[in-house]
């Protein structure tokens, strides 16, 4: 078998890559792939927390790395989804401990038992954007409706598309609030992917539920009333080669609502 | 108000402690009742050579709680030294004239002590017999440096004095919780147990052999600030740290672990096979306890709030029974 190696990344910090990981990680495992998330944000992991996975966590990619024991045995397996693991970043260590070449190479070991491997990239372009991407063939691009963010996605795009080993790459586009959109303060979905130029794999909208769920350490996928939750589902679907239409996270349509898009869209360009 | 002590105040006699760490349980083991607030204290500090930095964070605890230290009575040149240069009034207190509190005499806390009556009873051994999937057999990191070493202020080694003295259960400090849980017929309450032994496998370093060194004779680092998410500290001998260890952070020392805050990180005592370590804590939070080849993880249902706080002083230790690791709490009650 030779699964999908796929790359979290966003430029901007904060925008939701890791929450995006361990959602869509969740999701695909629960239909029935088996999926090893890799944390590479040495110095700052988060994915364990998202998963309520820390009081787990023995060896890490680190340990791995400076042969302090064996890849399996760091894998640390979901609590609920035994098609789940997760390969913990080091907390107490910093990016310069691992290099692309080493990350690569795990990539390529995990990827012949697994049918997903995905990767939760660290904000920035430096080292750990290099390592994160180093083992995958396909990226997603977190942003937000927000200016600076999305001039970060755009830079990162722009590197990845100078990657060979990079055949594919999709935006997911997180945090929308359509109430926002209507009164014309926040970005619409089709401005982002004008602007991006990128086909979208996902729209999330903002959820105070992925908040409670971080906390609790268990992704809002597994809440099946919960909006992102939903909407993380499809993303999966997606990824999976089905076609979904998108959620109607109430766009405006009318004639009006269009010309005040457009406005919108010039303010934003400006 | 008996003979003895000074008004609205009372005398606190650590001279039995052996070393810092012992010192300092005794003392928090003391200072966690109510009554100790806004009372002016008068330590009685024995033969022990207290530093400067170590005698300033005694009487900063003290004050976080409340109270105050209003003299010390010392045998020592160096903690007289050190108070001096503190500004802390040197005093005598002769035995003869004053009821004093033997920390490590239970009796005499009940009998002589003000009204403080320590019972620190066990309260909760926890079953740890689960196990869960995560394996391994090799060599963990043993032999890291001391990473934050550098960073971390007023570090030194402190030379354990062991005089052992007749009168002093050596290891008191546990005894009481056993003896008087038993005497007490105090039984768990709780199902669920506090820690889950992580199926860890052979874990202790190649070449190394389970041992059971006194840890009383090994150095102490002492370490006076908190230890953030990110921050390890490895040392040969014991760690002794007065602030908190915030989740995240890791404490490796090949004897025991003290904290005297919360602890919230990985904790590993007895790293390279010591499996009388004993790991100590006013509030055992740790997301892994570690004592010697066997791992504990926190239990998943153990809900930890976002944010700690402890005004209560309610130490607890966590050591190994019977190939488990097992977890005592003081508790008071009242
Ligand atoms: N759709 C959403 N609705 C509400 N809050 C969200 C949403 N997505 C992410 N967040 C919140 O945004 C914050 C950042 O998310 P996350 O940690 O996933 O970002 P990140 O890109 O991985 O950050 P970093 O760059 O630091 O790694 C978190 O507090 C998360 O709860
Ligand atoms: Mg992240």
């Amino acid at each position: 078998m030779t699964g999908r190696v796929i790359v979290i990344t966003s430029g901007k910090g904060g925008v939701g890559k890791t929450t995006t990981s361990a959602n869509i990680g969740t999701a695909l495992a629960k239909a029935g792939n088996k999926v090893v998330l890799i944390d590479t944000d040495l110095g700052l992991r988060n994915l364990d927390l998202l998963l309520g996975l820390e009081n787990r966590i023995v060896y890490t990619i680190v340990d791995v790395i400076e042969e302090r024991c064996k890849l399996k045995q760091a894998l640390v397996k979901d609590k609920k989804n035994p098609n789940l693991s997760l390969l913990a970043a080091a907390q107490t260590r910093d990016k310069t401990a691992v290099n692309a070449e080493q990350l690569k190479e795990i990539c390529d070991t995990l990827k012949e038992e697994n049918d997903f491997v995905l990767v939760d990239c660290p904000a920035g372009i430096e080292q750990g954007f290099q390592n994160a991407v180093a083992g995958a063939s396909e990226a997603i691009v977190v942003t937000t409706p927000e200016m600076s963010a999305i001039r970060d996605a755009d830079r990162i795009i722009g590197l990845l598309e100078a990657k060979e080993e990079i055949k594919s790459y999709k935006l997911l586009l997180n945090r929308v609030r359509p109430s926002l959109i209507k009164s014309n303060e926040m970005m619409s979905v089709d401005d982002v992917v004008e602007i991006l130029s990128c086909p979208l794999v996902g729209i999330i909208p903002e959820d105070t539920g992925i908040i409670t769920s971080t906390n609790k350490g268990e992704p809002i996928v597994n809440d099946e009333n919960a909006l992102a939750g939903k909407a993380y589902r499809n993303v999966a679907q997606r990824i999976l080669g089905e076609e979904v239409p998108f959620l109607d996270l109430d766009e405006p349509k009318g004639f009006m609502a269009k010309i005040k898009n457009a406005f919108a869209k010039l303010k934003a360009k400006v | 108000m008996e003979k003895g002590f000074v008004e609205n105040g009372f005398i606190i006699d650590l001279s039995d402690a052996k070393n810092t760490t012992q010192l300092v349980f005794e003392l928090s083991s003391i200072m966690e009742h109510p009554d100790v607030k806004g009372k002016k204290i008068c330590l009685k500090l024995g033969d022990l050579d207290l530093k400067q930095s170590q005698l300033l964070s005694i009487k900063a605890l003290i004050e976080s709680m409340d109270a105050d230290i209003a003299f010390i009575d010392t045998n020592s040149e160096q903690t007289e030294a050190s108070a001096i240069s503190l500004g802390i009034i040197i005093s005598e207190l002769s035995d003869k004239e004053i009821p004093s509190i033997a920390a490590s005499s239970e009796s005499n806390i009940k009998e002589e002590a003000v009204e403080i009556k320590i019972e620190d009873e066990n309260v909760k051994k926890d079953d740890l017999n689960k196990t869960i999937e995560i394996h391994a057999d090799i060599e963990q990191n043993q032999n890291s440096p001391i990473e934050t070493a550098e960073d971390v202020e007023d570090i030194y080694e402190e030379e354990t004095t062991q005089e052992i003295s007749e009168i002093i259960p050596t290891e008191h400090f546990e005894t009481n919780f056993e003896t008087l849980a038993l005497n007490e017929g105090l039984v768990p309450k709780e199902e669920i147990s506090k820690y889950i032994l992580l199926d860890t496998g052979d874990v202790l370093p190649a070449g190394v052999e389970e041992n059971s060194v006194n840890t009383e004779a090994l150095p102490t680092l002492y370490i006076n600030q908190t230890l953030r998410s990110g921050q390890t500290v490895t040392y040969e001998g014991n760690i002794l740290i007065i602030g908190d260890a915030h989740p995240g952070s890791e404490i490796v020392a090949t004897g025991d672990i003290t904290v005297w805050g919360i602890l919230g990180g990985i904790a590993h005592a007895g790293s390279l096979g010591n499996i009388t370590s004993k790991v100590r804590a006013l509030k055992l939070n740790a997301i892994q306890l570690r004592i010697a080849g066997l791992y504990a993880r926190r239990n998943d249902t153990l809900n930890v709030p976002y944010v700690q706080k402890t005004n209560e002083f309610t130490p607890e230790e966590a050591h190994i029974e019977d190939g488990k690791i097992v977890i005592y709490k003081k508790l008071r009650r009242d």
